[in-house]
């Protein structure tokens, strides 16, 4: 009995997921005689109508300065409810599997699928509520079956692997390997790519190789940003949405199953019906020549819109997606960048990632800035200190709007709406007779933020029509960088697999070091990477854990273990130790400057019940935690680590501690962990 | 932690009722339908916004869920939600007070009602919204006076501070209660003194909701008369009528009560719950305290209580002065496995069990049973006597050997009179059933039909209410126990002079909590008979 839907303020659906007992559930209760033979669309109409009633009192009770965050009720189904801008995220559980925690992190996790998917796109509610919401039923279909198989794959994930337990990156251990890759990518790979003519403007800044959900090899270019954790995670699911490993079920030789699998990704590269493939100088953006966009009525140009975005996700795999990422520069941080994401499947469980620059992301950053300063300005006109001293940031956005328009002119996109709402906006702030910086500009800021946010969907989002050049790197190129890494691999890839379901174990903490020591998670949350012994559950593989039950059963205390830190941790406290049945839990989380030596502990600050879940994929945590921490230590570096472990009940506490404190130490020795 | 102890605080933001039936059309105002809302002084159109919404949106979750919403949760509130027929109620707290906490306090305030009102529905038939708005806030302001935060949280009980007062003096209470019960009108009864638990037979939300009217009655305690005061009593009486669920009277109903004593003694611990007794024995326990009253009333300072054990260390047949050990030896005997209710017999202190287990064991290993054992009552009871007399320098250690002196004195005078008492009355009682022709001491039929009937059903019941200055002896009684002078006058003499004594010393205990407040808090949840224990400590002292 799961469920999760994202409506806007008016009750529309923007997108719903629910698991089949859920849906069986609201057809019972629509009476199910009607639905027969209609499927989705009725469905949809239902659950619509079902939870109508809650979202318009949601938003009746925004307007009244407070709003409701969950429900619960006797048989303890339970409702979480989370506004972002103007989309109401409602997640349901109904089967006592998940618990609040769980389905607010759900929701995030979700908002931050959408964030990757659309990017600023998401900051404006009426355009994300259009591009969720398409005209046409099949492309909205379609999206709407991503969506959900997204939000499937992280569920997998979340419940089965422990780097998204705990929402950090596990890397394959092995130094030699790793340092080959790296080495590989870089010389070989990259380069090569960055300097063929083939790669239609776009240029290599990461790539990366995944073994199933972990990291084998990752290198960014010179003049990338890096790649936030939260980002990378959200990379890693949509690799294994493509891509799916079915690590958890099956078990077999990897040769029989790497032969077929081999051959389906070859095809998929082969045989991808492309576009004219015209591979001219793509330095002028042809968008905007089309006389879509001469409409100004929004809706309009949005139901047009919607017919070429039929294009974004067609059913081949090969075809990059858009990601929208976070990208640190030295004047400042620029959240939702476009990026195009090419994955390339090896063989089955192993992946080759690459994130590509576009052309001219350039503008991306001015549309950003420009939307933030009209933020700024909308926040400070709320809080009723307008003034004209206040508007001089304003003037020197005003000159470079200017020239910002002039240039989006030349590039022929299309900015006649903001054109016209930007000069309005210029006649009421700063003409003298006009009213100035007062409340009354707030609704122009308004618009002028939706006009951004249009510039930039029409320049990132809205995808290259039949007649444009794909600005991608061509399929040649593509399938020349998947051999190129087969060819590297080759004499790995079995190894690789096994590896990946083994990557460390508990072999390796000997019993005469760490006697009674079951099992540990250990996490550097400064560069969000995290180590563990494997956890196989399966009926085929042998850990020393045993086969299944016994893993099972650990399995289950970690994930619970987890939890109960993560709780306590929203409530300040940085250490737990706890007892339970046979095993004594412990977790810690402390701070570290550059050279390991480890600081004072600091009162952690306390978070609401209803704050964002703690973790680093949806909102870092961690991050703010940095930040707060180092307020203390100006020009020192500071380090963030956690660990958790599992001992048996009998070892006597001090030993745990001391092991605890040994551990930490011998996992982050330089030795055993290359820098990515 | 500390500031969980302040005596803060209204722990409830919000609370209304809203009666969904009258607000049946579109052109029906939302404001038709609210019968309460708390705080009052709330701007209507806010009033008919939370009302309007909360139940619009909690029915909505009823349907989807095909089960009653119970939490409402909102950024700055969080409301505990119940529906019933057409009434919705709901209570809002702030986010920081646990859920369950909230869920128990809403259930709390709706139980009150209905035990001082009966059910919803019909009592706002017959009722104004204004006297019930009172009543509403009477109860409100009630659960959340002056106590802490953490006894909020817990819902406890108020009790008195057990670790300050002597073992003896709640056995005492124990035992007053227990005579009461002797009357087979009275189901269940409790002590309490200046709004504090002494002693309580009755399950601790049943105890609660019996100290609210006990609380109204006490600061009304100046005025000339209660609810209904029988004249013949001078005012200390009064009485209301209560509605109890079915489930409440089965568990006092069905509670081990020992309204027999003589065969219990005999088989000390194999059959601790034997309550169908033989009409006889009963008569003879009312009797005997009727007979007692006379003397009662001639010497206060002496009462019947302290007399019977005495008797028995003299009679090896053990009669009436027995009534006293039965529930005590088998609370001790059982202690592994105790019933709910013989835990509440001695629900304050620990102490006071100790030392029964030790009296028992002591009488178990010599097998010269009745001799032993009439010691340890007699320490039990000279003590009582001690107290009763106002001697009360609190000079508890020296209980022993003042007993051994004093037992030896008294003996021979208390036992003449406990003999001819219970001979006397054996015949009088059994007069005095006959005459009236009364229903089982059970219940009457006609309640066990309707329990069978309706699971919701509430049965009308009686509280009656004796107070002696700050301490209040509240027993369940059956509706018609008012009307029937002499189990009141059985009942009331009975008591009175043990509740005098019992005043007088709990009178002159400082109400202090043990040593200065320190940094460190410890406190003991005891969830069977919801009491709280806190200790404040610094370690440094």
């Amino acid at each position: 009995m799961k469920c999760l839907l994202i409506a806007s303020e008016s009750a529309e659906m923007l997108f719903y997921w629910t698991d089949l007992e859920f849906q069986q559930n609201i057809q019972k209760q629509y009476g199910a005689s009607q639905e027969e033979g209609h499927g989705f669309p009725a469905f949809e109409d239902s659950i619509s109508t079902l939870f109508a009633p809650i979202i318009i009192s949601f938003s009746t009770m925004v307007t009244e300065a407070d709003s409701y965050t969950s429900f619960t009720t006797e048989n303890n189904h339970i409702y979480v409810l989370h506004q972002f801008d103007e989309c109401l995220y409602i997640a349901v559980n109904g089967d006592g599997e998940e618990k609040e925690e769980d389905l607010r992190r759900k929701i995030y996790v979700m908002n931050k699928m959408i964030e990757v998917l659309f990017g600023m796109v998401t900051l404006s509610g009426n355009l994300l509520r259009k591009e969720l919401r398409a005209r046409d039923t099949e492309q909205r279909l379609r999206l709407w079956k991503h969506l959900q198989s997204l939000l499937e794959t992280y569920s997998h994930l979340r419940e089965n692997d422990q780097s998204f337990l705990v929402e950090a990156v596990e890397r394959l251990i092995h130094p030699t390997l790793c340092e080959q890759c790296i080495e590989f990518l870089e010389r070989r790979l990259v380069q090569q790519i960055n300097s063929s003519v083939e790669r239609g403007g776009e240029e290599v800044l990461h790539a990366f190789i995944l073994v199933h959900t972990k990291l084998l090899a990752f290198y960014s270019s010179r003049n990338a940003s890096i790649l936030s954790t939260s980002d990378l995670l959200a990379l890693i699911i949509m690799a294994q949405n493509m891509y799916p490993s079915n690590v958890d079920v099956d078990d077999p030789s990897p040769e029989v199953q790497s032969g077929d699998s081999l051959s389906n990704s070859t095809d998929s590269i082969f045989y991808t019906p492309e576009p004219s493939p015209t591979d001219k100088d793509s330095k002028k953006p042809v968008r905007g020549s089309t006389p879509v966009f001469e409409f100004v009525d929004p809706d309009i140009q949005m139901a047009e819109d919607s017919l070429s975005t039929l294009e974004v996700y067609p059913p081949d795999p090969a075809t990059p997606h858009k990601v929208f990422l976070e990208v640190s520069q030295k004047d400042g941080l620029y959240p939702m960048m476009p990026h195009s994401m090419y994955c390339l499947k090896l063989w089955p469980g192993i992946t080759l990632v690459l994130l590509t620059k576009f052309p001219h992301s350039g503008v991306a950053m001015s549309v950003y800035t420009f939307w933030e300063a009209f933020a700024k300005l909308e926040k400070r006109l709320n809080e009723g200190q307008g003034g004209s001293t206040r508007g001089q940031p304003m003037h020197e956005v005003r000159s470079k709007l200017d020239k910002f328009l002039k240039t989006l002119a030349l590039n022929g996109i299309q900015s006649s709406q903001l054109q016209n709402v930007w000069t309005e906006f210029k006649n009421r702030a700063f003409s003298r007779g006009g009213p100035g910086f007062s409340r009354d500009l707030i609704p122009w800021c308004k618009n002028m933020k939706t006009q951004l946010c249009g510039i930039y969907r029409q320049c990132f989002l809205s995808d290259s029509g039949p007649d444009d050049t794909p600005r991608r790197l061509s399929p040649g190129l593509r399938e020349r960088a998947q051999t190129m890494v087969q060819e590297q691999l080759m004499d790995w890839k079995d190894f690789l697999l096994v590896k990946s379901k083994r990557n460390i174990t508990m072999v390796s903490y000997p019993l005469s070091d760490f006697p009674g020591l079951v099992h540990f998670i250990c996490v550097d949350r400064s560069s969000g990477q995290m180590i563990a012994p494997s956890l196989s559950i399966t009926e085929r593989t042998t850990s020393e854990l045993g086969k299944g039950p016994v893993a099972q059963y650990i399995k289950n205390k970690m994930w619970s273990l987890v939890s109960t830190t993560r709780h306590y941790l929203q409530k300040g406290y940085s250490t737990l130790t706890l007892r339970d049945g046979d095993f004594y839990f412990c977790y810690f989380l402390w701070f570290e400057n550059e050279t390991g030596f480890k600081l004072e502990a600091k009162d952690i600050p306390i978070m609401p019940d209803d704050s964002a879940p703690i973790g680093m994929l949806a909102q870092n945590y961690y991050r703010k935690l940095l930040r707060y921490y180092s307020k203390n230590h100006p020009g020192e570096t500071v380090k963030c680590y956690e660990l958790l472990t599992v001992h048996l009940g009998v070892i006597p506490t001090e030993i745990i501690l001391q092991h605890c404190r040994q551990l930490a130490s011998k996992l982050w020795e330089p030795s055993r962990n290359p820098l990515l | 932690m500390a500031e969980l102890l302040q005596p803060d605080s209204r722990m409830c933001n919000y609370f209304f009722l809203y009666d969904g039936s009258k607000v049946r059309g579109e052109a029906d105002p939302t404001r038709d339908g609210i019968c309460y809302f708390f705080p009052e002084e709330t701007p209507l159109d806010k009033q008919e916004l939370l009302c309007g919404q909360l139940a619009g949106v909690g029915r909505c979750v009823s349907e989807l869920s095909s089960s009653p919403a119970r939490t409402l949760r909102l950024r700055r509130n969080k409301f505990a939600i119940r529906m019933k027929d057409d009434f919705f109620w709901a209570l809002g707290c702030s986010v920081d007070v646990p859920t369950v906490s909230v869920s128990e306090f809403l259930d709390q305030l709706i139980d009150l009602f209905c035990f001082y009102n009966g059910p919803v529905r019909q009592s706002y038939q017959l009722n104004s919204q204004e006297t019930l708005a009172a009543q509403w806030a009477r109860y409100l302001s009630h659960l959340q006076s002056g106590s802490s935060e953490l006894s909020h949280i817990f819902s406890c009980l108020k009790t008195i501070d057990s670790t300050n007062v002597d073992p003896l003096l709640l056995l005492k209470a124990a035992l007053i209660l227990q005579a009461c019960q002797r009357c087979p009108l009275v189901l269940a009864g409790c002590i309490l003194f200046r709004g504090r638990v002494v002693s309580t037979q009755m399950s601790p939300g049943l105890t609660m909701k019996v100290m609210v009217h006990e609380s109204e009655t006490y600061t009304k305690a100046q005025r000339p008369n209660g609810t209904s005061a029988s004249s013949s009593f001078s005012g200390t009486v009064s009485s209301t009528t209560v509605f109890l669920t079915a489930p409440e009277l089965q568990d006092l109903q069905s509670a081990p009560v020992d309204k027999g004593f003589s065969s219990d003694i005999l088989k000390p611990s194999s059959c601790p719950t034997t309550p169908q007794r033989d009409g006889p024995s009963k008569k003879t326990r009312l009797s005997r305290t009727l007979s007692d009253t006379p003397s009662t009333e001639s010497q206060v300072s002496n009462p019947s209580l302290s007399k019977p054990p005495q008797k028995a260390s003299l009679s090896p047949r053990l009669s009436d002065s027995d009534v006293f050990s039965p529930a005590l030896s088998h609370s001790a005997a059982n202690s592994l496995n105790p019933s709910p209710q013989s835990l509440r017999f001695l629900s304050n202190g620990e102490n006071t069990v100790e030392d029964e287990v030790e009296e028992s064991r002591s009488r178990d290993s010599t097998g010269g049973r009745s001799q032993i054992r009439s010691e340890g009552d007699g320490s039990v009871f000279e003590e009582d006597s001690h107290l009763n007399g106002g001697e009360g320098e609190g000079a508890f250690g020296g209980v022993f050997e003042f007993q051994a002196v004093e037992s030896g004195n008294e003996q021979p005078h208390d036992d003449k009179v406990v003999e001819e008492d219970s001979r006397v009355s054996r015949g009088s009682v059994s007069g005095h059933k006959a005459g009236k022709s009364d229903p089982p001491p059970l219940l009457p039929p006609p309640h066990r039909l309707s329990d069978a009937s309706e699971e919701n059903a509430l049965i009308p019941m009686t509280l009656y209410m004796h107070r002696v200055k700050g301490l209040v002896l509240a027993l369940l009684v059956e509706p018609h126990f008012m009307s029937d002078a002499t189990s009141m006058e059985e009942v009331y003499h009975s008591s009175l002079a043990s509740l005098n004594g019992l005043e007088a010393h709990l009178r002159t205990i400082s109400p202090g909590a043990p040593g200065g407040p320190g940094p460190y808090t410890f406190a003991h949840f005891d969830c069977i008979q919801s009491t709280l224990t806190i200790f404040q400590l610094s370690l440094f002292c």
